[in-house]
C-alpha cells in the first residue's frame, strides 16, 4: 500500500520565523530522502530566491537538483515550494466541484464572489487547508509543510473547514433563497420575519438579495463543499498530521504560546513539540582581564559579552515557562540566533542540524523487476 | 505637521516589530502632551493593560493614567454593537442574534469583521462629552499586522464597493472620509533594522498608494547601539595580548565582530528605508532584556515624543 502523505504544520505568532522554519524543516527532510512540498503564506521573495525557484505562487516550483546535491550528493529525495494564492486556490476548487463548466462559470463571474473569494473571513485561512489538501491528494510527496497564516485568531485555520461548512450548510441559506411566496415551513424558524427585516435594515436591501443570490448560485456546490471541509477536517485530527509551534522568547510572544497551547489541548490536537527561534546560549567567559593600553576596545570587548549575558539570563526560565516541567513536558528544539538574515540556503541547510526529525519512516528499497 | 495634529493614529508593520510597544509609546508620549488619549488594540489580544498592572476590561475603555486609557475591539463586539445601534431595541436584537440565520448570514458578508471594528474607532473619533468637547484628543491604533492592517485601512471603501447603495454603504462613505483624510488620520511604520522587514515596509508603503499621504513617521525599532569600535582595532587589541591568552578574549571577541557585524547591515537597512520612505524617521534602541521594562517605555516614550510634537 502506498503510504500517505505525512503533514506538518507550523504555528506560531508573526515575526517568529515561522516561514524560515519551515523552509528549514522541509530543506532537511528532502535532504534525508524525502519528497516534500512547503506551502508558504508569506511573500518572502528572499527566501524563494535562496531556494533558487525565482517567484513563488500557487503551483509548486521544483528547486534545482544540483542545489540540493551541494549539500548531499546524490540526495534521493526533492523538495518543492510554492505560496498561497487565496483567489486562485477558490477558483480551482470551483471548478472541481461545480456540476458542470456552465455552473462553474455562472459562480466565478457572480459580482460577490470576486469579494467572497477573497475578503471572506476565513476564506484566507480555508484555502490554505484546501491547498494542503489537493497536495496530500495528490499523492505525490512524502511530507507537506505548512507555514501557517498570520490570522487574526491565530488558530482560526483550525476552525476554517468546519466554519465554511456551516456557512454552507443548506439549513441556513435555503432560509436565504426560499421565496418568501412559500412559506409555510418559516413557522418553524421563530422571528425569522424579524430577522430578515433586520438583516436588510443592517445590510441593506440590495446587499442582502445579492448574497442570497450568489448562494443560490453556489447551491450547486453546497454538497461537495461540505464533504470536502469534512474531509479536511479528518486530516488534521488524524495521525497523518502534526503541528510544531514556533517561538522566540520575547515576551509578546510567549504571552501567545499560553493562548495556543489552550487551544491545542481544547482541540485534542497533536502538538509535537517547541521550536525555539533564535535562542542566545549564555557565554562561557564571565568576564574578561583589562587588555593594556587598549581601554575602548576592552570596554566594547566587555559591552559585548555583558549583554550576551543578559540576553542568555532567564533563557532557562523562559524554556520551563514555556514547555512546563514533569511527564507533559514538550519536546522542545532549540535554533540558535544566527549571526546574519537566514537568506541562502547554505543558512537554511546549517539551521538543519537544530530541527526535529523526518515524520517518514526510512524509505523502502526500491522493488526491482 | 506633526503626528498629534491628527486624532487618529494607525500603527502597523509587519508581524513581531513591535507594534504594540511604539502604540504604547505614542499614547505616553500624547498623554504626557496634555491630549486625553486612547490606546485601541484590534487584535483580539489584551496586551496593553497588562503592562500597566491594570486589569482590561476589553470593550470598554479603562484608565491607564491620568489621561491615558485603553480599550480592545474585538469584531464579535463591535458587531453586537452596531446591531444595537441599528436595530435600536435589546429585545429585537436578542430576538435577531439568537436566531441560528443571523450569524452565517454576517459571516458571509466579506470584510464586515473589519468594517465595523473601523466602524468603532470612528465612533470613539466622534464621541463628544456632555460639553460638546471630543472625549478623545488622540485615538492610538495598535492595528493587525501588514496584509490585515491593509485590509482594516481599507474596510470601509471595501463595503462601499460591496454594497454599492444603503445603509451600510452610507455608514462606511462617512468613516472612510475621516479614515482616508491626511488632516484625521496619521499611518505610522514599524520596522526593524534588518532587510526583510525593511522591504516589506517598503512594499507596504508602495501598497498604500494615494493612500500614502498618511503616512507621518517610520520607527525602526530595535536598533543595535555601534560599539564604537572598528572589527580590525578588536582584533588587533585582542592580538596584543601575548599568547597562551585567555579563552575569553576570543571568545568576547567574537561576540563583539557578530555585533558589529549586524551594527553594519543595520545601518544600510536604515538607509535603504530611508531613501524609499519621505517622511519622519525615528529609531528605538534594542535593550539587552526578553522582558521590556516600564523605564523602557519611558525611554521610547522620550524618543518618540521629541518627533511627534515637535
Amino acid at each position: 500500500m502506498k503510504p500517505s502523505t505525512q503533514v506538518v504544520i507550523c504555528c506560531g505568532s508573526g515575526g517568529v520565523g515561522k516561514t524560515t522554519v519551515s523552509a528549514a524543516l522541509a530543506l532537511k527532510w528532502a535532504l534525508d530522502g524525502a519528497r516534500v512540498a512547503v506551502l508558504t503564506i508569506d511573500p518572502a521573495r528572499r527566501l524563494a530566491d535562496s531556494l533558487g525557484v525565482g517567484t513563488l505562487d500557487n503551483e509548486p516550483r521544483r528547486v534545482p537538483l544540483e542545489r540540493l546535491d551541494q549539500f548531499v550528493p546524490g540526495a534521493s529525495g526533492s523538495l518543492d515550494a510554492m505560496m498561497l494564492d487565496v483567489k486562485s486556490t477558490f477558483d480551482q476548487m470551483v471548478a472541481r466541484l461545480a456540476r458542470t463548466p456552465e455552473n462553474a462559470e455562472r459562480i466565478l463571474a457572480h459580482r460577490y464572489y470576486r469579494f467572497a473569494s477573497t475578503r471572506l473571513g476565513g476564506s484566507h485561512e480555508y484555502m490554505a487547508m484546501e491547498r494542503l489538501y489537493t497536495l496530500c491528494d495528490q499523492g505525490e510527496y512524502d511530507v507537506v509543510v505548512l507555514d501557517t497564516p498570520p490570522t487574526r485568531h491565530a488558530l482560526d485555520f483550525l476552525r476554517a473547514p468546519e466554519r465554511m461548512a456551516g456557512l454552507m450548510d443548506q439549513g441556513v441559506l435555503r432560509w436565504l433563497v426560499m421565496p418568501a411566496t412559500k412559506g409555510g415551513w418559516r413557522a418553524i424558524e421563530l422571528g425569522s420575519e424579524m430577522v430578515s427585516k433586520a438583516l436588510k435594515r443592517l445590510l441593506g436591501r440590495g446587499t442582502v438579495g445579492e448574497i442570497a443570490d450568489f448562494f443560490d448560485v453556489f447551491r450547486d456546490l453546497w454538497e461537495g463543499f461540505r464533504e470536502r471541509s469534512e474531509r479536511v477536517d479528518a486530516l488534521l485530527s488524524s495521525e497523518q498530521t502534526r503541528f510544531y509551534l514556533v517561538t522566540t522568547t520575547a515576551l509578546g510572544v510567549r504571552s501567545d504560546v499560553q493562548y495556543f497551547l489552550e487551544v491545542f489541548s481544547e482541540r485534542n490536537l497533536p502538538l509535537a513539540g517547541l521550536v525555539l527561534n533564535r535562542v542566545i546560549q549564555p557565554p562561557v567567559a564571565t568576564s574578561i582581564a583589562a587588555i593594556p593600553g587598549h581601554p575602548e576596545e576592552t570596554q566594547a570587548l566587555r559591552q559585548a559579552l555583558d549583554w550576551r549575558h543578559s540576553m542568555a539570563g532567564g533563557l532557562s526560565e523562559a524554556i520551563t515557562q514555556l514547555c512546563g516541567s514533569g511527564p507533559n513536558r514538550l519536546e522542545l528544539w532549540k535554533i540558535p540566533e544566527q549571526t546574519g538574515e537566514v537568506h541562502t540556503m547554505t543558512c537554511l541547510e546549517a539551521l538543519g542540524a537544530y530541527v526535529p526529525p523526518s515524520p517518514c519512516v526510512a524509505p523502502e528499497p526500491a522493488a526491482t523487476s | 505637521m506633526t503626528v498629534f495634529s491628527q486624532r487618529i493614529v494607525v500603527v502597523t508593520g509587519k508581524g513581531g516589530v513591535g507594534k504594540t510597544t511604539v502604540a504604547t509609546s505614542l499614547g505616553l508620549a500624547a498623554s504626557a502632551a496634555g491630549r486625553r488619549t486612547l490606546l485601541v488594540e484590534t487584535s483580539g489580544a489584551q496586551h496593553i493593560a497588562p503592562l500597566f498592572g491594570v486589569e482590561s476590561t476589553g470593550y470598554t475603555p479603562v484608565a491607564l493614567d491620568d489621561k491615558l486609557f485603553t480599550l480592545s475591539i474585538t469584531p464579535e463586539a463591535a458587531i453586537e454593537e452596531y446591531i444595537i445601534q441599528q436595530v435600536k431595541f435589546r429585545k429585537v436584537y436578542e430576538l435577531v442574534f439568537e436566531n441560528r440565520v443571523m450569524g452565517p448570514f454576517l459571516d458571509a458578508v466579506p470584510g464586515l469583521h473589519d468594517a465595523v471594528q473601523l466602524g468603532k474607532i470612528f465612533d470613539l473619533f466622534r464621541e463628544t462629552t456632555r460639553w460638546g468637547r471630543p472625549t478623545w484628543d488622540t485615538i492610538v491604533v495598535d492595528a493587525p499586522a501588514t496584509g490585515h492592517g491593509l485590509a482594516l485601512l481599507d474596510a470601509a471603501r471595501n463595503m462601499m464597493e460591496l454594497t454599492r447603495a444603503g445603509p451600510l454603504y452610507e455608514n462606511n462613505r462617512i468613516v472612510h472620509e475621516v479614515l482616508d483624510d491626511p488632516e484625521h488620520t496619521a499611518l505610522v511604520l514599524v520596522s526593524l533594522p534588518e532587510s526583510m522587514p525593511v522591504n516589506e515596509t517598503i512594499e507596504l508603503y508602495e501598497r498604500l498608494g494615494t493612500g500614502r499621504n498618511r503616512v507621518q513617521l517610520c520607527v525602526l525599532n530595535q536598533l543595535l547601539q555601534d560599539l564604537g569600535v572598528g572589527v580590525s582595532d578588536l582584533e588587533a587589541a585582542v592580538a596584543s595580548v601575548a599568547e597562551p591568552r585567555h579563552a575569553s578574549l576570543d571568545e568576547a571577541l567574537g561576540f563583539a565582530t557578530n555585533w558589529q557585524t549586524r551594527v553594519r547591515a543595520q545601518q544600510h537597512a536604515a538607509q535603504l528605508l530611508r531613501e524609499h520612505l519621505p517622511t519622519r524617521h525615528v529609531s528605538l534602541p534594542r535593550v539587552p532584556r526578553h522582558f521590556l521594562e516600564t523605564t523602557d517605555l519611558h525611554a521610547f516614550t522620550g524618543l518618540l515624543g521629541a518627533e511627534v510634537t515637535a
